[in-house]
């Protein structure tokens, strides 16, 4: 079977500015969101700025129409349940704001759902635009470049390659099993019982390939430690580097900032 | 033996091809459950049998690593998790280390400590950056404390362990068998797959 052209990923190409940048650069741009929003600034204000300043990012990178389409798959189940449970049921709970068919919501739950639901969809803005603009090559080549060790981008990229696989084989399985009088539906207790025929031949096989991928990779020297030149080559720039830096340190003192205080 | 050496020991070649496999388990068998429609998720297997055949690093590095994959390409709240991820396969490590998965009973019992340890680092996530809610049918049961007159902390608890305790139970016993029925071929080549074995 080839090698299949398209990535399993979210990854979009687009070719943006964005796109280009380093994978560390952006990587460090959502832990410094992270640590800014769960331990730095708080309050409506800076909430809207960040999302306006995220939205410009990701609209220059032409994934706005993407990362909103996932943002609300993603927190509107979050938002339906979220806003009604801590409304009416938040334990804190004591300003009335509307009473009703019995039902009462209450301001101090309202307010801890809305700033939750906010500071998540800041950090997953932040995760999208790197998930939407990072092409799953290009994080591993990274990897492969600051480790020695090629282990880590060989476990982060072959997933990706093996994904379509593996499906395929469980559909196999899944046909085979069917063809010797396995029950796949009925009540609980008997699909309870089609699961093992189903992922022991699964796995047991996948594993017993093992050994033949170990020493595939074994015999093309993938425990060498000598240079390798690579294919792709990443963009990266002194600015990129300084200002990689500098995100991190801001977001190291934040911690410490809070830490102390 | 030093760290250092016994981390080499660790994560050979074969282990890593391991790992890999394991991660596309882990993703592929939600699917398989899902096809089923049963209401457990088994999506740490792959981890679990990390954590048996190599060793508690192993398994923690191929929990984090499944979830940050299925980060990038379903949404990024799974990369969220992947401490929890991590956590899984720490534990299960740690179980087999000590021969908690030498018979089928003893694999449930490990089964109910992976779903504590599941807990202890799923809590706080699914508090602090969730608010306790994650959108999905486990809601109900959050709701249901809360509207007893429990606090969030407590009502999240019952949630996480309820709810991950038949999966995680399942998904150990599931992971001991595969352990068993492994040719000799292959156990013998993972050093750490004698803590499960031998005691046939």
């Amino acid at each position: 079977m080839l090698p299949q052209q398209s990535t399993a990923t979210l990854f979009i190409d687009t070719g943006s500015w964005v796109q280009q940048l380093h994978p560390f650069t952006k990587l460090s741009y959502i832990l410094l969101t992270g640590v800014t929003v769960y331990l730095g600034l708080s309050g409506w204000k800076y909430t809207c700025l960040f999302l306006l300043v995220n939205a410009v990012i990701v609209a220059s990178a032409r994934v706005l129409k993407q990362t909103f389409h996932t943002l609300g798959r993603i927190m509107l189940p979050l938002l339906l349940f979220m806003i009604p449970i801590h409304g009416f049921l938040y334990p804190e709970n004591k300003t009335v704001l509307l009473d009703a068919y019995g039902m009462t919501l209450y301001q101090e739950g309202l307010v801890y759902a809305i700033t939750t639901l906010s500071k998540l969809t800041m950090v997953l803005m932040a995760s999208l635009l790197f998930v939407f603009t990072t092409h799953p090559a290009d994080l591993i080549t990274a990897l492969s470049h600051a480790g020695k060790s090629p282990s880590l981008a060989y476990l982060l990229g072959s997933p990706l390659l093996l994904l379509a696989g593996m499906r395929e084989r469980i559909e196999t399985i899944q046909s085979a099993q069917r063809a010797r009088g396995m029950q796949t539906e009925g009540n609980v207790v008997r699909r309870f019982c089609s699961l093992a025929p189903m992922i022991l031949p699964l796995v047991i096989g996948a594993i017993v390939e093992v050994e033949q991928r170990s020493i595939a990779l074994e015999v093309r020297g993938f425990k060498s430690t000598s240079a390798k030149t690579s294919l792709r080559i990443l963009s990266d720039s002194t600015v990129q580097r300084l200002a990689r830096w500098l995100m991190l340190l801001t977001g190291a003192a934040i911690i410490l900032f809070r830490l102390i205080s | 033996m030093s760290l250092s050496k016994r981390f080499k020991e660790d994560f050979t070649t074969t282990t890593i091809a391991l790992m890999s496999i394991a991660i596309v388990i882990n993703i592929v068998a939600g699917q398989l459950v899902s096809m089923l429609k049963l209401p457990i998720f088994l999506d740490s297997i792959g981890t679990v049998l990390v954590g048996l055949l190599a060793g508690p690093w192993a398994g923690g590095l191929t929990g984090l690593l499944t979830n940050l994959i299925w980060g990038m390409i379903t949404s990024p709240v799974a990369a969220a998790f992947s401490p929890v991820a991590m956590a899984i396969g720490i534990a299960a490590g740690l179980c087999a280390k000590y021969g908690l998965f030498k018979t089928w009973w003893l694999a449930i019992i490990s089964g109910v400590i992976i779903a504590v340890f599941n807990a202890v680092v799923a809590v706080p996530i699914r508090l602090y950056m969730f608010g306790g809610i994650t959108g999905s049918g486990a809601d109900f049961i959050t709701s249901y404390m809360l509207a007893l007159g429990k606090d969030l902390f407590g009502s999240v608890v019952v949630t996480v362990f309820t709810s991950n305790l038949v999966d995680k139970v399942v998904t150990a016993v599931l992971a001991w068998s595969i352990v068993k029925a492994l040719p000799l071929r292959i156990t013998g080549r993972l050093p750490r797959a004698k803590c499960v074995v031998t005691a046939a």
